[in-house]
Formats: structure tokens, sequence, C-alpha cells
């Protein structure tokens, strides 16, 4: 009996809704920073995944990822704002992700032709043409100060504070409470959406085509065809991510969307494990959450001073930037296929230990090494 | 096949357990949430004063957005410094309304994310932002402050700043200064009807608000203005004082940071275009009076301002820079502390006054803030609060480099009102 509950745990089936139950519960207990915090991870796992689909799946590299987010945000504020059409805040959040996959389509000629490092220079030229798009189109974009993003609202109901605030056993219901539980839904989206995709032909022929281009095209897989595809459903992700993000900024401006968000969200993908939705997550979560925790707890390590106080001392944001770096080197080090390989590598153990000696203690995760049998690893 | 049969039935039914456990958990958990029983903070502290998030009985809390760790570190940490050396002298002198005064700094290394997210974390426990640095920053948060209701001195003097009911540009705005700069060039260095005048400025508010101004007074006075836009990571200003050279120009302003300053002015003397420069007062550091450009600077060099040099012999000023010193011997003295100080004094009033008024609530703050017309902190010229369209102050000082004087500037001329600020701000 004792061991019943964590080895239901390590399987599957009873874990998805045991986890979906886990993920409700954050707003009755945590505070508006940890929400954030939250929202932000939510947002970046979207966009993440769809980096994943592109970069892992279909082994293009893309660097212009800020600017479908970009293109996302920016459409839905201008979409269901003022000045602009102000359409339902519903409407304008499917338009922009529509923009956004549009905007992808737009560029698809050059991603069907061009592939690796070249596709990635060519989409670092969006980066900076969207920058300097935010910043001169002053009636779309706001100019360098941005512009508010109207609060989204779903048959009546706001996604945004209001008074009086609704109480839900007895926790009051505001603006992140409430987005949390949208995030949660376009991120379970996401998830199986983006998971089927993987698993189906297309995804198939996606994972061919990185892995061998004739070989894949020998199987009749069209090259060009597939490879602007996954571009346009990679940007139409990105730009679901960018609609999430300005709802949670509930402001956007244009110095967010900058080169060291593509670098950002390539990171994600890489430190999650190329390849796999799973761990575009967990590597979008790595990367958002983590210097945003260690900056706000930093203070409390040992040598560390409070901001501002005293001459020549580690202040929390350094300490903050050393443990974050430090944590990259540790994964890529010890997990080079990513978090997904290392906790993959974690459950086979396990399964395993538990089929030689099925004894209670046999679920304690064993600590990981080098050394395990590692699968099949990508070149990117 | 019946043990098969037998797993599957186990798993299924632990499924539904772990689901079954799993909910009653959540409904037996919520009703001791720490959340569900934090009602609404507001109410009266024991002496009768209203109080509301960030004042307790003994304490009121205040927030500071700061750059400790990205470009404007020297800054950052200048304002904390000087806030902090504040707060230290209004505890020792018995507090605001018999509380003690604290300041929470949290550091966002320039990041929006980061400052956003530092700005839910901090939100809820302090009444007002006596400081918070970087542009993108403070356009980001524009929002939530409103919402909020939380009374902000953003490190930004972009008139697109104006018009906030809880957000105050301190001292004058980038447009205000460059008319004022156009007029420093006319009235002191011989500038005439049909002359040139080259900007080289950012891109982004600062820059585009300067290049408002000065285009403004410079179609007054007659003269033509040449714009140079240049990023923020332009540092070497070689390309635009050829362009300007080529384009004849009789003087030159910069609204840019103490980079580009230095490259503009070193570049520009070395080529023999010995023409007078006016700077933005972000575009100066003490730090300049050490490099090589020094001798072209304080040749060339003039700066507008809204604050006095910290060189000034104004008594407050003398008096808070000789407190800075003696607490922080190893740290330069340069502008931002001078704003720091003025910022977190004329919060210190502005709460001394909602105090009076028997109550600390944001709004109570806000209100306060709005009735002051005439707040002098012996700091430099006084500013008027109360029409949110309007900069506090149109009054600017004029100051020189001097590498032997304290914060490397010296004052050159005393704070005065351009003329044709007015007509300017009753045009926009």
């Amino acid at each position: 009996m004792s061991d019943r509950l964590p080895a239901a745990l390590t399987r599957r089936r009873a874990s998805l809704p045991l986890l979906a139950v886990a993920l409700c519960l954050p707003p009755f207990y945590l505070d508006a920073f940890w929400l954030r915090i939250g929202l932000f991870s939510m947002a970046a796992a979207i966009g993440a995944v769809g980096l994943a689909l592109l970069s892992g799946t279909a082994g293009q590299l893309s660097l212009g990822h800020a600017f479908f987010l970009a293109v996302g945000a920016y459409g839905y504020a201008w979409l269901a704002g003022e000045p602009g059409p102000g359409l339902p805040p519903a409407l304008a959040a499917l338009l922009a992700v529509l923009l956004a996959g549009a905007a992808g389509g737009l560029f698809s000629p050059v991603a069907a032709r061009v592939k690796g490092v070249y596709l990635g220079i060519a989409t670092l030229a969006l980066v900076f043409l969207g920058h300097h798009v935010l910043l001169t189109a002053d009636s779309v974009t706001g100019g360098f100060n941005g512009r508010s993003v109207p609060p989204l609202t779903l048959g009546g109901f706001a996604f945004a504070r209001s008074d009086p605030e609704p109480t839900v056993l007895g926790v009051p219901f505001g603006a992140e409470e409430r987005l949390w539980y949208l995030g949660l839904a376009l991120f379970a989206f996401t998830w199986f959406t983006a998971r089927g995709l993987l698993r189906s032909r297309p995804g198939r022929a996606l994972a061919a085509l990185r892995d061998s281009e004739t070989a894949a095209s020998v199987m009749g897989v069209d090259v060009a065809r597939h490879r602007s595809a996954a571009f346009v459903v990679s940007s139409m992700y990105a730009g679901l991510a960018g609609v999430l993000l300005a709802l949670a900024f509930r402001r956007v401006v244009p110095d967010y969307f900058s080169l060291a968000l593509s670098v950002d969200y390539l990171a994600m993908i890489v430190i999650g494990g190329l390849g796999s939705v799973a761990g575009a997550t967990a590597g979008a979560v790595f990367v958002t959450a983590l210097p945003l925790l260690m900056t706000r707890y930093a203070d409390q390590l040992p040598l560390v001073t409070a901001p501002g106080s005293a001459e020549g001392a580690v202040g929390p944001t350094e300490a903050a930037r050393y443990l974050y770096g430090a944590a990259i080197v540790l994964v890529l080090l010890y997990a080079p296929d990513g978090l997904h390989g290392l906790a993959r590598r974690a459950r086979d153990r396990v399964r395993r230990r538990r089929s030689r000696a099925p004894a209670p203690d046999a679920v304690v995760p064993p600590p990981s090494q080098p050394t395990a049998a590692r699968t099949k690893e990508h070149t990117p | 096949m019946n043990t098969t049969h037998r797993t599957r039935r186990t798993r299924r039914r632990t499924a539904k357990a772990v689901l079954a456990g799993a909910l009653a958990l959540l409904l037996a958990a919520t009703g001791c949430s720490s959340k569900a029983d934090d009602g609404d903070k507001g109410g009266e502290a024991a002496d009768g004063v209203r109080t509301g998030p960030g004042v307790g009985a003994d304490t009121i809390r205040l927030g500071a957005l700061t750059d400790l760790t990205g470009p404007y570190a020297t800054l950052g940490k200048s304002i904390v410094q000087a806030q902090q050396m504040w707060a230290e002298e209004t505890n020792a002198k018995g507090g605001i309304c018999d509380r003690t005064v604290e300041i929470v700094v949290k550091d966002h290394g320039y990041d929006v994310q980061k400052a956003v997210t530092a700005y839910a974390d901090i939100a809820p426990d302090v009444v007002a932002l006596p400081q918070v640095i970087g542009s993108p920053v403070v356009a980001a948060l524009l929002d939530d402050i409103e919402r909020d209701k939380v009374l902000t001195f953003p490190q930004a003097w972009a008139a697109s700043l104006l018009g906030r009911d809880a957000v105050q540009v301190l001292g004058t705005t980038y447009d205000v200064d460059m008319i004022a700069a156009v007029e420093f060039l006319t009235r002191t260095k011989g500038l005439k009807k049909g002359d040139t005048i080259g900007h080289v400025h950012f891109e982004g508010d600062y820059g585009a608000n300067a290049l408002e101004g000065s285009t403004w007074a410079a179609r007054k006075a007659g003269l033509k203005v040449t714009g140079q836009k240049i990023k923020a990571t332009d540092t070497d200003l070689s390309a635009q004082v050829s362009a300007l050279r080529k384009e004849g120009v009789k003087a030159v302003l910069i609204s840019a940071g103490p980079a580009q300053t230095a490259s503009l002015v070193g570049v520009a003397a070395s080529r023999g275009l010995k023409v007078p420069v006016v700077s933005s007062a972000p575009g100066f550091a003490p730090q300049l009076m050490k490099t090589p450009a020094a001798p072209a600077l304080a040749a060339m060099l003039s700066i507008v301002s809204a604050a006095p040099a910290v060189s000034s012999d104004l008594p407050g000023v003398k008096d808070m820079v000789a407190s800075y010193r003696k607490k922080y011997p190893d740290s330069p003295v340069d502008s931002g502390v001078l704003s720091g100080y003025n910022a977190a004094q004329l919060m210190g009033a502005d709460l001394k006054k909602a105090c009076e008024a028997g109550g600390l609530t944001r709004e109570d703050v806000v209100k306060a803030h709005r009735a002051q017309t005439n707040a002098d902190t012996g700091l430099g010229t006084p500013q008027n609060f109360s029409d949110v369209d309007r900069p506090a102050s149109v009054e600017t000082y004029v100051l020189k480099p001097d590498a032997e004087a304290v914060g490397g500037v010296v004052n050159a001329e005393d704070a005065h009102a351009a003329p044709g600020v007015e007509e300017y701000l009753s045009a926009r």
C-alpha cells in the first residue's frame, strides 16, 4: 500500500489528472509575484514549444522568434484597442495568432529554401526590422513607450481586475488569478496540439527531413513545403505566446522584443532538450522563472548584501546571474540531452530497479550520472 | 493474463483515488490559504491616521526599482545611496508621522520582465516609489502605476510621461532643456538667423522629445536644425561628426549618454570642428573628466540641467554633499546623488503633508503631492506639482565641466526660464 501512491505518480495516466489539479491550485495560495512568474513561464512555454517544432524537429534554426512574439503581442493590442479597430478581444486574440502565422507565411519562401545556420542569420534580420518598426510606427505601436493592452473578455467575463473583486473559496480573484487559468488553458491546448502534430505524419516527415534531407525526399516528403509549413506553425505558436505575454504585462514595449529574447528562446529548447514538447516546457520554466526567483531570493544567501548597501559586495542580481550561469553549465554538462532527457533517464532507472526488486524504497530517485544510457542525441 | 487484468484495474482505481484525494485536498486546503483571510489591509491606525498598503503602525515603506547591474548601474547606485542616506537622516530626526521610513530596493538590471515582476513583488507593500530607473521600465509600468495610484518619481524626463496623476517628472522635461540650450547658444555664442545647428540624439522618447524642443526653438530663432539619430550602442560618433561638418554647423546639441558626448566632443576637437556643444543633463558624468577627452570637454561643452552643479554653493547642496562624502567616501558625487536626494526629500514633504491631512493611503499621498505648488527642498529651483500636464519646473541652469570641481561641473549660469518656454508649453 505504501508504494502505491509514488508508483502511481510515475505512471502517465494517473499523473496527468494529478498534475492538472496541482496546476489549478497556485492562484489560491500564491500572491501576484508568483503568479506573474507562472504566467511568464506559461507564455514562454507556448513560444518555446513552437520553436521546438521548428528547431528541434525540423532542424531549422530561427533567431526571429522575438519578432513573431511581438507580432502576436502588438497584433492583439492593436486589434482590440484604441487606436485600432477595437474588435472584441477574443476575436482580436485569434486574429493576432493568425497574423503571426501570416507573417511567418510571408517569410516562408525564405524559410523553405534556406536551412540551418543560414536561416538563423536570415531571421536575425526580422528582429532588427521588427524593433525598428515598433519604434517608428507610432500610430500602431505607440512608439518607444508602447501601448496598453486591453484585457481579454470572454462572454462577459474579463481577465482583469474588477471592482468589487469576486472571491472564490474566500480568495479574491484579481487579474493574475484569472489569467492563470487562461494561461493554463492555452498551454494545455498547445501541449496537446503540438504532441499530436509531432506524432502525426507531418511530424515524422519533419523529423526525417532533419535527419537526412535526401532520404526524406526519396521517401516522398516535399522538402520546401514541409519546411515552410513548420515555419508558419512555429510562428503561430509564437503569436499565441505573444498574446498571453501581452495580457500578463498589461503594456507592451518595443525594448522587450529584442534579440536577447530570441536567444532566450533558443536557450530554452536547448536546455529542455531538442525535439520534445515536455523538454521545451521544462526549458521555458527554467530560463524564465529561475533568474526571476534567484534575483528575488538571492539576498538570503550568505555573502550577498542588500542592493546598493555596501561597497564592493556582491548584490542579489549579480549573485543570481552567477548562479543562473552555473545552473546552465551544470545542465549542459550532466544532461547533454536536456532536462527532458534527464527526466527520462531517471524514470527508466526507477522502472528498472523496481522490476528487479519491488521494494518500497525503490522509488527514491537515484542521482543522475552522465554515464547513464543515453538515447539518440540530436545534432543541431 | 489474469495478472495484467488485475494490474490494469488497480491502476485505474489508483488514478481515481489520486484524483479524488487531490480534489479533497484542494477544497480542504483552500480553507486555510493565507490569501483567503487576508482581507482589506486599509484602515485606521491607533493614532487616527488612515493607512493603506505600505504603511504600518510604525513604518512607512517606499519602493525603488533601480538598475545596479545594467547600463545605468553608476547612476542607480548614486541614487540608491543618496535616498538611503535621506531615510537614515529622516529616521534620526524621528521619522515621518511618528513612523520610520524604510526603502525597499529592487534591482532590475534594465530588464523589463524583471522590473515588472519586481513591481508585482513590492507593490502590495509600498506606499510610493521615489525612484524608477529606465525609460522602457517606466513605460511598461505606467498603466499599473496609474491603476494602483502609487506616487512615482521616474528618473526619466520625457514629456510623454506628463499628464498622469500618479507619475511625477521632477524638474524640467527634455524639450524645455533644449529650448533653453538653443536660447543659450543664440544669446552667448553669437549664433544668428540662417545658421545651422546639429542635434545628435538617441532614438526613443529621450531623443525624440529633445529634438522636438530644439526644432521648435530653432524655428523661432530662424535657425535650422539638422538631426543625427544614434543608438544607445553607438559609441563612436566619427561618422556623425563628419556629417555635421559637411553641413557646416555652427553649434551642436547632444541628447545621448556620457560615452556619446565624450566621443562627439573628442572627435570634433581632433578634426577641427571647434563649435560650442550643449548637452542634455543625462549626457554628462563626472567620470568623463578623467578621460583623454577632458580638455576638449572643458573647452567646448556646456550642460543644460534642471538641477544645479553638485559643486554649487547653495547651502542645501553643500550640506548634502558634505554628508554624502562622509558616509560614502569612495563613491563619486554625481548628479544622480543630487536628483536622488532631491526626489527623496520631495517624497518626504508629500508624506508629511498627507499625514497632516490625516491619511497615508496612496490616494492621500497623491492628493498631497498635487497640492504642492511651491515645493522647495533647497537643492535647486522650487517646483509646482499642481498641473499634471505641465513640467514641474521650467527653470534651467547652465553648467560647465571642470575637472577640479566636485562632480566635475560648476555652475555657469544660474537658474532662469528661457524666453519662449511659456509660449511653447501653451502651444503644445
